[in-house]
C-alpha cells in the first residue's frame, strides 16, 4: 500500500476547483455579508394562519434575522451570527427548538443541535439533551472546548456542567401549546390509524420544525447552525434526527457551501442532504439553486421525504427552497436584500 | 458475482509489538467473520444479512473493539455505537451510546426494520430494544481485563502500545455485494479508549462511518471518528464515484491521503462498488481486514 503522498498538491487542486466553480453575481466585487434563517418547514399556509399568528411568526423571524445580521455588520464572524440567530429562535416558544420544542413520547423536550464552521472545517453537536437551555451554544462549546464532535444525553449534560453551563429543569421547555399538542397526538394515537395516517390533526398544524441559520462574513467564512426538538410530537425517546448529524441536517465548508435543513429527518439522514447539496455544487458544478433544487425536488421527493433547506455559497448566493407546503424563512445581505416569508408564494420585504 | 470485505479496526498496532500468538488470534477472528459472512452470500443470502452476520461475529470476539471487549470510557464503562445501511432502498438504522445491548448491530438493524426512525441513542434506544424483546446484558459483560488495563495505562498518560498487548483502536465493519447486485454496509464500535461518556464517533452516523447506495458503493470506515464526521467520509467516497466518475480506489485514496490527512486525521476504509470490486485502504500502519469474492479471491491481512 505504498503510494505517493501528495496531500498539499491535492488540497491545492481542490481549492482551485472550488474557486473556479462558478462566478456568482458578485464575482466582480467582494462577496457580500449575508445571513439566511429558517424556522421549520411543514403545512404552513394562509388558511391555517390567523393574522395575529402570522404577525407573531414574522416578528420572531425578523428578530433572529436582524440580530444575526447585526453581528455580521459590525465585523463579527459568521459563526457568531448563526449562533446568535439560532439562540433567539431557541428562546422563542413558537419555534420547535429550545423553549417550546415538541415533546417526545415521555412528555419531555429532547433537544438536538449542531454548528459547523466552514473554515477548517470544524463542527460540534449535541443530541438528546433534556436540560440545556440553548443547545446550539453547547454544540459550539463541544466544537471549541472538547476534542469531540458529537456528545449525546447525560454525557453531553455532564460536559455542559464542566463548562459552567447551568442546567434548567425539563419544565422550562414545556409550553401550554406543546402540552396540548402532546395530549391531542396521544389521543389520536389510540384512535384508528387509517383515517389520517400518522399526521393526525392539530399536532401537525405547526411545522415539522427545526430552526437554523447559515451565514457568510466579511472574511468570506461560511457557517451553519441548526437546532430542534425533533419530530412532531410523540417521537420515540432517544430518537435523533438529521439536525445534529454533520452532513445530514447541517454542513459548512468554505470550499463549497453552507446548508441547514428542516423536514422529515430520517429522509435527510439517508440522503445526507446538506453534504449532498455541497457535493453537487463542488463536483457537478451546479449553481447553488440548481443543487438545492436537485436534492429537495428530485432526490428527496422521489424518496418520499418532505422538507426544505437554506443555503449560501462563497459568492453570497442565497437559496431557500422546500417541497413542503411552506417554510418559515428569512434572508438579509449587504446588497440590500431583506426578506421574510413563510408561504410558497410570498416574499414580503 | 458476490463479494464481502471486513475490517477489525485500523491504527495503533505497531508491527514490532504484535506477538505471533496474538496475530493468530486476530487472524482467526477475521477468518471466522469473513467466512460466515461469505457463506451467507454463497447460499444466495442478501448482502444485508452477510454484513450483519460478519459484524455480529466481530462484536462477540473480545479482541476487537465492538460488543464484548469494546474500548472503555473514562469511567470504565462500555458505550457502544453501530449502524447498518441497505443500499437497495437507502434504508438505514443506527444506535449510539448504548450500554446494555449485546449486539448493537442487531439493534441497529431492528431500528431500520421496525421503527420509523434511523438513529436512536442512549436509554431511549434501550427502551426500544426492550420493546423489541431484546434481552439486555449488564455493562460488565463487555468489559475485559485487557481493556481495563488499556484504560488504566491511558489514564496514567503512558503510551498504551509500549506496555500492554496492542489492541486495535477502532471499529469493526463489513461491506458486501450480493448476487443480485445489492450493496450493504455495517459498522460497530466501542469508540475510543478513555472517551468521555456520551461521545459518539462516525460509526453510527450515516454518511460518515457507514454508507451504501446501490449502483455506487458501500463503505465502512475506521479511524479517528471526529475527522471522518467532518469530512462526511463514507458519503464523500460515494459522491466522488457517482458525481466525478472516480474509481473506488481513486476516491478512497483522495479521501484518506488528501482530505483526511489535510485535516489531520488517520484511519482506513473498506468499500465495494457495484461490480463487486473491493478496496481496503488505510493511512495508519495497519488495518485488520479481510476480503473474499466468488471469483476465488480470499485474503486476510493486517499490514
Amino acid at each position: 500500500m505504498s503510494r505517493p503522498k501528495v496531500p498539499a498538491a491535492l488540497a491545492c487542486l481542490l481549492l482551485l476547483a472550488a474557486a473556479s466553480g462558478r462566478p456568482g453575481p458578485a464575482a466582480a466585487d467582494t462577496p457580500p455579508i449575508a445571513i439566511v434563517i429558517h424556522g421549520g418547514a411543514g403545512v404552513i399556509e394562509p388558511s391555517r394562519m390567523t393574522a395575529a399568528k402570522e404577525a407573531s411568526y414574522r416578528a420572531g423571524l425578523a428578530a433572529a434575522l436582524d440580530a444575526g445580521y447585526a453581528v455580521l455588520e459590525r465585523g463579527g464572524s459568521s459563526l457568531d451570527a448563526v449562533t446568535a440567530a439560532v439562540r433567539i429562535m431557541e428562546d422563542d416558544p413558537q419555534f420547535n427548538a429550545g423553549r417550546g420544542a415538541v415533546l417526545n413520547d415521555q412528555g419531555d423536550a429532547e433537544l438536538d443541535a449542531a454548528v459547523m464552521d466552514g473554515n477548517g472545517p470544524r463542527a460540534g453537536a449535541v443530541a438528546s439533551v433534556l436540560h440545556v437551555k440553548n443547545p446550539v451554544e453547547l454544540a459550539r462549546l463541544v466544537m471549541e472546548k472538547s476534542r469531540y464532535v458529537l456528545l449525546v444525553g447525560e454525557g453531553a449534560e455532564d460536559f455542559a456542567l464542566e463548562q459552567g453551563v447551568a442546567l434548567v429543569p425539563r419544565s422550562y421547555f414545556r409550553t401550554e401549546a406543546r402540552e396540548r399538542e402532546f395530549e391531542e397526538t396521544r389521543h389520536a394515537e389510540w384512535a384508528p390509524r387509517n383515517a389520517g395516517g400518522p399526521a393526525a390533526g392539530a399536532a401537525q398544524s405547526n411545522s415539522m420544525g427545526t430552526v437554523g441559520a447559515v451565514a457568510i462574513d466579511r472574511a468570506g467564512n461560511l457557517s451553519a447552525a441548526t437546532s430542534t426538538g425533533g419530530l412532531s410530537t410523540n417521537k420515540h425517546r432517544g430518537r435523533v434526527g438529521d439536525t445534529p448529524l454533520i452532513g445530514a441536517g447541517t454542513y459548512a465548508n468554505n470550499q463549497s457551501c453552507a446548508v441547514s435543513g428542516t423536514g422529515q429527518g430520517e429522509y435527510f439522514i439517508r440522503a445526507v442532504v446538506a453534504y449532498d447539496v455541497c457535493a453537487l455544487l463542488q463536483y457537478r458544478h451546479m449553481t447553488l439553486a440548481e443543487a438545492v433544487h436537485e436534492v429537495i425536488h428530485e432526490k428527496l421527493r422521489r424518496a418520499g421525504g418532505e422538507g426544505g433547506v437554506i443555503a449560501l455559497d462563497p459568492a453570497g448566493n442565497v437559496a431557500m427552497d422546500f417541497n413542503s407546503v411552506g417554510m418559515f424563512r428569512g434572508a438579509r445581505d449587504s446588497r440590500g436584500r431583506r426578506e421574510i416569508a413563510m408561504y410558497r408564494n410570498d416574499a414580503k420585504p | 458475482m458476490y463479494a464481502i470485505a471486513i475490517h477489525g479496526g485500523a491504527g495503533a498496532v505497531p508491527r514490532a509489538t504484535l506477538s505471533v500468538e496474538r496475530e493468530q488470534r486476530y487472524r482467526r477472528g477475521l477468518e471466522a467473520a469473513l467466512d460466515d459472512g461469505y457463506a451467507v452470500l454463497e447460499r444466495g443470502g442478501s448482502s444485508l444479512d452477510a454484513v450483519a452476520t460478519a459484524v455480529r461475529i466481530l462484536e462477540d470476539d473480545a479482541v476487537f473493539n465492538a460488543g464484548h471487549g469494546a474500548a472503555l470510557t473514562r469511567e470504565g464503562a462500555a458505550e457502544l455505537d453501530a449502524a447498518i445501511m441497505d443500499g437497495r432502498h437507502l434504508r438505514a438504522g443506527a444506535v449510539a451510546s448504548v450500554r446494555h445491548v449485546k449486539n448493537p448491530i442487531e439493534l441497529a438493524r431492528r431500528v431500520m426494520e421496525k421503527s420509523r426512525h434511523v438513529l436512536l441513542v442512549g436509554a431511549g434506544a434501550e427502551e426500544f430494544a426492550l420493546e423489541e424483546k431484546f434481552t439486555l446484558v449488564p455493562n460488565l459483560y463487555f468489559r475485559t481485563a485487557e481493556r481495563l488495563e488499556q484504560l488504566e495505562f491511558e489514564q496514567r498518560g503512558e503510551r498504551v502500545s509500549d506496555l500492554v498487548p496492542p489492541t486495535p483502536q477502532g471499529t469493526v465493519g463489513a461491506v458486501a455485494r450480493d448476487a443480485e447486485g445489492n450493496l450493504a454496509a455495517a459498522t460497530s464500535t466501542g469508540g475510543m479508549t478513555n472517551k468521555r461518556p456520551g461521545r459518539v464517533g462516525d460509526s453510527p452516523i450515516i454518511g460518515a462511518g457507514t454508507y451504501a447506495k446501490n449502483g455506487v458503493c458501500a463503505v465502512s470506515a475506521t479511524g479517528h471518528g471526529e475527522y471522518f464526521i467532518r469530512a462526511v467520509a463514507a458519503h464523500h467516497v460515494c459522491t466522488a464515484v457517482e458525481y466525478r466518475g472516480l474509481t473506488l480506489q481513486q476516491a478512497i485514496h483522495e479521501l484518506l491521503h488528501g482530505i483526511l490527512r489535510a485535516l489531520g486525521g488517520d484511519g482506513g476504509l473498506i468499500a465495494v462498488d457495484c461490480d463487486g470490486r473491493i478496496v481496503m485502504e488505510f493511512s495508519t500502519e495497519g488495518m485488520f481486514r479481510g476480503a473474499r469474492d466468488s471469483r476465488g479471491w480470499r485474503e486476510i491481512a493486517i499490514y
